[in-house]
């Protein structure tokens, strides 16, 4: 199945990763909507400047480029389809998670003790009903375009708010805006690093419509009986496409044109507990039998410095002769050495862990544990939860040695399905482990450790060998959640029938 | 009611089927249990504690005393029966992609069967003939299936260790405690209550104990 998009009307950040076009900065604004009317004219004005998915050339025939200084893009809680005043039989077909939003699917996410909605950023006590995104070249480009969305909220004359209560670098608690930003090296170059230190935004799934397919599907799309890879199913990360269940998905509200091309976005906000985290990677590499990066390179999947996997890497050895073989490597050939693996070769997490966030959150086809054909495909048990990240750092480490800063990664999901897709990664994967066969044992990284009564990980050893595995206990808290709901991002033709109150499901 | 008790969810499924094709059903079942392959997949799955599929005779539906009529049916049905982790709901797209073929062999012969892919038909054609479970009771709440095995498999190895290793010298002791440790080393998750499986469930757990909102 070949598939062409209407890239006019899929809203950019659907498509693209911003952060790979050299936009560094971003700003997320959330807004409130008063009144019907002035709301939908509010949109109808930021329409006129979304981002559209249409891929920006090189240079355009005068030879500047056509990449913009700022994109922006917006997306609506359900709360805020309600202001906009969309029909009630289209609210209706909307389902339950996007509904209830973030903070009420609590028990479901995990977001307990510190990660609990009564200690996020104030903001989420506030009705949010908008998501603006803005993203830039520079801080300039964004706060140009930061001014002019501010005009568009003046224009309204009440009709829409701005909401403040973000927590900052500099301890406020109010900022109208949150910001965030690609982290700097010691000379100023941009970096894909997170504050953890980990090389982050490497692979993300490759699907139906997307161009390019045959060079970046590998160790990116659904993995094949045959060992190939092909391209995921267009429905699981847009609405209106067929779905690798072969059907349209059934979380798009009507009219048809209200769903198509639009998806699911949960945006959340994660503090990292830079101090915890540092403090426990050196207590537990006095423990452990090879170098601190290779512990670390164990939580996560990938070494921090390069990303490079840890399932072609697993030692300090072998890591020293994949960075020869990479920096002997040209562009696509480094790309493949990044993305093109599986966990076949290491079915018993010898290598990389079952614990590893990278290998909980995409399993690939070791779900299968090494059962010779078990499935009718590898990827049974992980083409329908598979989905897109978009987002960026933010925040400031200014003592490695606290958590109480302000950073961490603004996250987000694209999907098609919250409930099928991000929402069962992070219950049944990140914070339990029986799909995996460890019980309760919850990811290293993100898993929402209890302080009174701490979980542990094993990391096997190679079976048979008589060696034990190692296990790495009293796993602290290391990431928590301080804010974030579920957005509907609608296509640039849905945004003009909302904005011009023409929405009608008859 | 619920289908769910701790990390378990019952189901129970009753399907018509032509009472002339029930032989062929059958005739699948005695297959698929003398060549286990056939079940692989569900094995490997290692979500199901149990399951069960049973052809009930039209002519031969359980009454509960012979003064009870018989029935006059026009089908004979399928029963399935399973206790599995998770719910229906959470679990239906790993069952559906993992297993196709073999959901469709056991289904094929039942009247209206519209087949595992898509997955909505599949679903809803489950869903509308399950009989939800009025009472559930589960004596090891906590415990999934893996949580089950694995604990069989600690608890024998151990009392083999004990009998063979107890009263070795401290170095080979050692190493057979490390030898053990390697030998059951996926078998260490934690045991801990069960992630909450749906919102409602957990509203009516909450209620039946009492637990403040
Ligand atoms: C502070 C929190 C987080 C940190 C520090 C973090 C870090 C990382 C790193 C270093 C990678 C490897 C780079 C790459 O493959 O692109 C990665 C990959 C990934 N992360 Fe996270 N992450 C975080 C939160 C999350 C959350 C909440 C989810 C989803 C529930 C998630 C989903 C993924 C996925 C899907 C991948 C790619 C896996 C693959 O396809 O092999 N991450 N993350």
């Amino acid at each position: 199945m070949t598939q062409k998009l209407d890239l006019t009307d899929i809203q950019g950040n659907i498509i693209k990763a911003y952060g790979r076009y050299n936009f560094q900065k971003a700003r997320y604004l959330f807004l409130r909507i008063d009144d019907g009317d002035k709301g939908r004219k509010f949109v109808g004005a930021i329409t006129t400047k979304v981002t559209s998915a249409v891929p920006w050339g090189k240079q355009d025939a005068e030879g500047t480029s056509t990449v913009p200084q700022a994109t922006t893009n917006i997306a609506f809680t359900f709360d805020g389809l309600q202001a906009l005043e969309i029909p009630t039989a289209s609210q209706k077909g909307f389902p339950e998670d996007f509904i209830m939003g973030m903070s009420k699917r609590k028990d479901i996410l995990g977001d307990d003790g510190p990660s609990d909605p009564a200690n996020w950023d104030k903001i989420w006590k506030e009705k949010v009903h908008v998501w603006i995104s803005i993203n830039g070249q520079s801080i300039d480009a964004v706060k140009k375009r930061y001014e002019w969305i501010q005009e568009q909220i003046e224009a309204s004359k009440g009709g829409v708010v701005l909401l403040t209560g973000h927590r900052g670098d500099k301890g406020e608690d109010n900022l109208p805006y949150q910001d965030a930003s690609v982290l700097y090296d010691a000379t100023g170059m941009p970096t894909p690093k997170e504050h953890f230190g980990y090389t982050d935004g490497i692979g993300d799934p490759v699907f139906e419509g997307q161009t390019n397919l045959a060079a970046r599907v590998l160790g990116r799309g659904k993995l094949m009986r045959d060992g190939t890879w092909q391209p995921l199913a267009t429905g699981e990360f847009l609405l209106g496409h067929v779905d690798e269940a072969m059907e349209y998905p059934k979380t798009a509200p009507s009219p048809w044109l209200l769903a198509h091309n639009g998806t699911y976005m949960v945006y959340r906000k994660l503090h990292e507990n830079v101090g915890t985290f540092n403090r426990f990677l050196d207590e537990q590499s006095g423990i452990f039998n090879g170098s601190k990066e290779m512990l670390a390179a164990k939580f996560a999947g990938r070494w921090r410095d390069n990303g490079a996997p840890i399932v072609h890497a697993p030692d300090d050895a072998s890591k020293t002769e994949w960075d020869k073989r990479y920096a002997a490597a040209d562009e696509s050939g480094k790309r493949k050495m990044l993305t093109d693996f599986t966990y076949n070769e290491d079915i018993h997490g010898t290598k990389c862990p079952y614990s590893a966030h990278l290998r909980r959150i995409n399993p690939r086809g070791s779900l299968e544990f090494g059962v010779k054909d078990a499935y009718d495909t590898p990827g049974a048990l992980v083409n329908r939860r598979r989905i897109l990240r978009r987002g960026l750092p933010y925040g400031e480490v200014k003592d490695a040695t606290r958590d109480d800063g302000n950073h961490g990664i603004i996250f987000m999901a694209l999907n098609a399905d919250i409930q099928r897709q991000f929402e069962f990664v992070q219950q049944q994967w990140i914070n339990y482990a029986n799909d995996f066969k460890e019980g309760n044992d919850k990811e290293v990284l993100l898993g929402n450790h209890d302080a009174n009564d701490p979980g542990k990980v094993v990391f096997s050893a190679e079976p048979g060998s008589g060696k034990p595995p190692h296990f790495v206990s009293n796993i602290p808290r290391l990431v928590e959640t301080r804010g974030g709901d579920y957005f509907f991002i609608p296509s640039i033709t849905a945004l003009k029938m909302i904005a011009g109150g023409i929405v009608d499901p008859t | 009611m619920s289908n769910i008790a701790g990390k378990a969810y019952a189901m129970n499924v009753i399907t018509p089927i032509r009472w002339y094709m029930a032989w062929i059903n059958k005739l699948i079942f005695k297959i698929a249990l003398s060549n286990p392959s056939t079940l692989k997949g569900l094995i490997t799955l290692s979500l199901i504690h149990y399951a069960r599929w049973v052809i009930i005779p039209r002519d031969n539906f359980p009454r509960l005393d012979p003064s009870q009529p018989k029935e006059e049916l026009n089908y004979s049905y399928m029963l399935f029966f399973s206790n599995f982790n998770g719910s229906w709901d959470q679990y239906v797209d790993s069952f559906t992609f993992a297993i196709p073929s073999g959901l469709d062999l056991f289904w094929k012969w039942n009247v209206r069967y519209p087949k595992s892919v898509p997955l909505t038909p599949f679903h809803d054609y489950i869903r509308h003939n399950q009989i939800d479970t009025a009472h559930y009771y589960n004596a090891y709440p906590m415990a999934a299936s893996n949580d089950v095995k694995s604990a069989q498999k600690i608890k024998k190895a151990l009392i083999n260790f004990n009998a063979i290793s107890a009263d070795k010298a401290p170095e080979e002791f050692f190493d057979d405690y490390n030898k053990l440790l390697n030998d059951l080393q996926h078998h260490f998750g934690d045991m801990k209550p069960t992630p909450i499986v749906s919102l409602s469930a957990d509203a009516v757990r909450k209620r039946y104990l009492q637990i403040p909102e």
